[in-house]
């Protein structure tokens, strides 16, 4: 990407504070964990292509109001998480019968702490998406969001506009039926 | 003695991704699955792409008005 934007042909174009190279970083650097929360809570590879371009688009309208209170990622995750529930508002398709089975599967006697075996990786994705489109969109995005390293629970809980707490109890219930719907899935 | 057999490096890669194709994996919990999932995730390159020509398109900011340079505002 650094060498694509680099290389264009009008830089003059660039939104005050962008300069070119800096952007390629910024796309470099993070377009993987952006793409895989767009991937995973749409579900649709072609929507989470469309939805990665949007949000890097908006990035780069707007640096000039990012005011370095949060870390870039935390703000392009913020970016990413709007557009993504914008989108799925728009949809109207999964909410309904996600949220009330979620009851169902973190009552089930399903494990967090026991380990998640697959026989072939090959699939894995499959059965991934699968698992995550039975969860509710909160679960979904709270699982993916702690997936990343880099994010710390405080964090998570600004991103998603909850306490640290909050955060955390809801992420063992969404572990918990992660795990029992994964188990359906392999 | 037991005698090696020399793989291409073709081959090398094949039999490389056969196996992780088909091995069993075990992982602790899900956030270990997901983080896996996610470094297995490739980008696809056509968004860069994309997103040049969009960057491209952006008109510059408005250039400010002169009595603004003058009078501030």
């Amino acid at each position: 990407m650094n060498e694509l934007v680099a290389g264009q042909e009008n830089p003059a174009a660039m939104p005050a504070g962008w300069s070119a190279p800096e952007f390629g970083s910024l796309y470099d650097e993070h377009s993987r964990a952006i793409y895989f929360l767009a991937l995973r809570f749409l579900g649709d590879p072609q929507k989470a292509e469309d939805a990665t371009h949007d949000v890097f688009l908006k990035a780069f309208r707007r640096l000039d109001q990012f005011r370095g209170e949060a870390s870039i990622r935390t703000w392009l995750y913020r970016i990413a998480i709007n557009h993504c529930q914008n989108l799925c508002q728009s949809w109207h398709n999964r909410h309904i019968h996600a949220n009330s089975e979620d009851a169902v599967w973190e009552t089930s006697p399903a494990k967090t702490d026991s380990p998640l075996r697959v026989l072939e990786t090959k699939e894995l994705g499959q059965h991934i998406q699968q698992t995550l489109d039975a969860l509710s969109d909160e679960y979904r995005l709270l699982l993916l969001l702690v997936a990343d390293e880099e994010l710390s629970y405080d964090e998570i809980a600004a991103l998603v506009g909850q306490t640290a707490d909050a955060v955390r109890g809801k992420l063992h219930r969404a572990r918990k039926a992660f795990a029992a719907h994964f188990e359906k899935t392999v | 003695m037991k005698q090696q057999i020399k793989l291409t490096p073709k081959q090398e890669h094949v039999a490389e991704h056969n196996a992780q194709a088909h091995a069993a994996k075990e992982f602790s919990n899900s956030d270990e699955l997901l983080r896996f999932d996610a470094a297995q995730t490739i980008v696809p390159p056509e968004i860069a792409v994309r997103l040049q020509k969009s960057a491209g398109q952006i008109p510059p900011p408005p250039a400010r008005s002169w009595w603004k340079n003058l009078f501030g505002g």
